[in-house]
């Protein structure tokens, strides 16, 4: 992935979106953490970039690749979706072990997923 | 002297837990490739303190045994995964075979399954050039030879299809011993274990229960249910027992409707078992789902421009000056009576281009009224009310449709045990890592995920100008 601030071969979106339900089914943190911030770097281009002729070049790209990457969209949407599913499995796990959830002992809150911001809720 | 005894007793008792602790840990480390071995810890007890001039000493630690560390509400999540995984990647398998049946092959000379689409505009076009000249005996042989070419195509595509589904079948009777087997040694090590192990952890003989239950899984859809001293009982996820404690139920298979079924105990389970997850789930989803469906499609198709192209056909003049009658028809398709089995019958039955009737009834022999009529069928809803074209279009789509809609379930399904592996493995495994960090692992991933997800997602809408250009930090 390039860095931020870099200029060079942009990685095709679709490829991007791949990647990243790749990265999450193996749980690799720092892959994700990489990813999240080439996407910062790319729509801050895309937002910040001057309204020039290659900015609404690489609009129009970007455009028909987001057509493209759709599919994959909705594959990291539903690997999100497991993610969540297990994250909260994981942490009922935790908190029976940790004796959280017997009746008439309200320590804490029980855990809640946060929002996940995927669009799936 | 009793403190000098009991402070030796002290440190003898901490040398033999920890010979004891470091046999655990040999066990452990012997037995880190050991598929499906769960680590064992060491149970430490306090002694009782001594007391002395009501002051009290402590006594040490004793090592009481090893504890596995499992967890069997992980273990059947993961479990559950898997046959949801395994169901949706046998159902793609055959979805992708399916789907690969009906995909033009554009490097092929010769007519298939992939071509019905471009065969159909070729048979209807060939009406419209014989309403040019409908005497030419040439045009008329095109009729004949582009009805042959649908024909042939329609009926090959639907004999693949019954092959398909008959290897299905070969391979879903098969799974049976499989299931029974497994069934029959996990009673088996039920025994064992509520023999041995009724209220602590089973070691080894546990670890070799969940591997048994692992594997069962991948076949078929189950419920585990935990009985006293632990034992367990499976049933099927519809809720037929396959087992209780020592007692399996064998599964049984036999010819219904030309396909195999499935029974326990004298009831037909086929329907419940398809449901219910595990690769001969998804087996039997394809099976009696998919390619039956697909089939039917077809059948549809076959059915409806037969008849409705022999219909025409028989209401026109022939080169010869005949028009068809109930008693002796004039046909170019074998005439289905049904519309189930008519793909796979599709045939043409004409010979004689001269049987063409290009004319309509009652116009002289040169006239091209019914050619035109019969081309244009092209652009009539003749199939359920769709054109023969967006008829089978349709089908190529939605049969797409399912394909991908299969193939995100089964991507998602993977990710999700694979990510259930990686927390079982750090609870149970011979591992470094301990559960703790396997939690902020999945965490801090499902957050960067999520962030990944929200600005591609702005992006995408962008670029597409979807939505409002916005900035995600």
């Amino acid at each position: 992935m390039q860095e931020s601030g870099q200029r060079g071969e942009r990685p095709k979106l679709k490829d991007l979106v791949v990647e990243a339900s790749r990265a999450l089914a193996r749980l690799d943190t720092g892959r994700l953490e990489e990813l999240a911030l080439s996407c910062q770097a790319l729509n801050r281009d895309l937002v910040l970039g001057d309204l020039g002729e290659t900015n609404r070049e690489t609009r129009a790209v970007l455009g028909a690749e987001s057509k493209e990457a759709v599919g994959e969209m909705a594959v990291f949407a539903r690997v999100l979706e497991a993610t969540r599913a297990n994250l909260h499995v994981m942490n009922r796990l935790r908190e029976l072990r940790e004796g959280r959830l017997e009746y008439g002992l309200p320590h804490r809150q029980p855990w809640r997923p946060t929002e996940s911001g995927h669009g799936d809720n | 002297m009793g403190t000098i005894n009991a402070a030796l007793g002290i440190i003898s008792g901490a040398l033999d837990a920890d010979q004891q602790a470091l046999n655990v840990v040999a066990n452990n480390v012997a037995n880190a490739n050991t598929p499906g071995y769960t680590e064992e810890k060491p149970d430490w007890q306090q002694n009782q303190p001594l007391t002395i001039g009501g002051v009290s000493y402590g006594q040490g630690v004793t090592e009481t045994g090893a504890t596995s560390q499992r967890d069997r509400v992980l273990e059947e999540r993961l479990n559950q995964q898997q046959q949801l995984a395994s169901a949706s990647g046998s159902r793609l398998t055959a979805l992708n075979t399916l789907q690969a049946l009906f995909t033009p092959d554009s490097g092929s000379s010769s007519s298939r399954a992939g071509d019905i689409g471009s065969d159909i505009t070729n048979f209807f076009d060939s009406f419209s050039s014989l309403e040019a000249n409908p005497t030419d005996n040439a045009l008329r042989q095109n009729v004949l030879s582009t009805s042959g070419t649908l024909a042939g195509d329609i009926s090959n595509a639907a004999a693949s299809l019954n092959s398909q589904r008959a290897a299905l079948d070969q391979e879903t009777a098969g799974v049976t011993s499989q299931v029974n087997a497994l069934t029959g040694a996990i009673a088996q090590l039920n025994q064992q274990i509520m023999t041995n192990s009724p209220t602590g952890d089973a070691g080894t003989l546990e670890d070799q229960r969940q591997q048994d239950l692992s594997q069962l899984s991948q076949l078929i859809g189950i419920n585990q249910i935990t009985t006293e001293n632990n034992g367990l009982a499976i049933t099927t996820t519809s809720g037929q027992l396959l087992l209780s404690e020592g007692t399996s139920y064998q599964l049984s298979t036999g010819m219904v409707n030309g396909v195999t079924d499935f029974f326990l105990g004298g009831t037909d389970i086929t329907s419940q078992l398809a449901l219910g997850g595990g690769s001969l789930g998804g087996d039997l989803t394809a099976r009696d789902g998919d390619i039956p469906s697909a089939l039917h499609s077809l059948d549809q198709l076959a059915y409806s421009i037969s008849t409705s192209v022999n219909a025409r056909n028989n209401a026109g003049t022939t080169l010869d000056g005949y028009t068809g009658s109930a008693a002796n028809p004039v046909y170019i398709f074998s005439q289905p009576a049904v519309v189930a089995g008519s793909a796979a019958a599709m045939s043409v039955v004409m010979t004689d281009p001269n049987d063409v009737a290009a004319a309509g009834a009652g116009d002289g022999t040169g006239n091209n009224s019914n050619a035109a009529a019969m081309a244009a069928m092209a652009n009539q809803g003749i199939v359920n009310g769709q054109t023969p074209t967006n008829y089978y279009s349709n089908f190529v789509t939605t049969l797409g449709a399912t394909v991908s809609t299969v193939q995100t379930e089964n991507t998602a399904q993977n990710a999700s045990v694979t990510q259930l592996q990686t927390q079982n493995d750090a609870l149970s495994g011979v591992n470094l890592n301990d559960e703790a960090s396997a939690m902020t692992t999945l965490e801090r991933s499902y957050q960067a995920a999520s962030q990944v997800f929200a600005m591609l997602n702005t992006i995408m809408a962008s670029a597409m100008n979807i939505g409002e250009q916005t900035t995600v930090s």
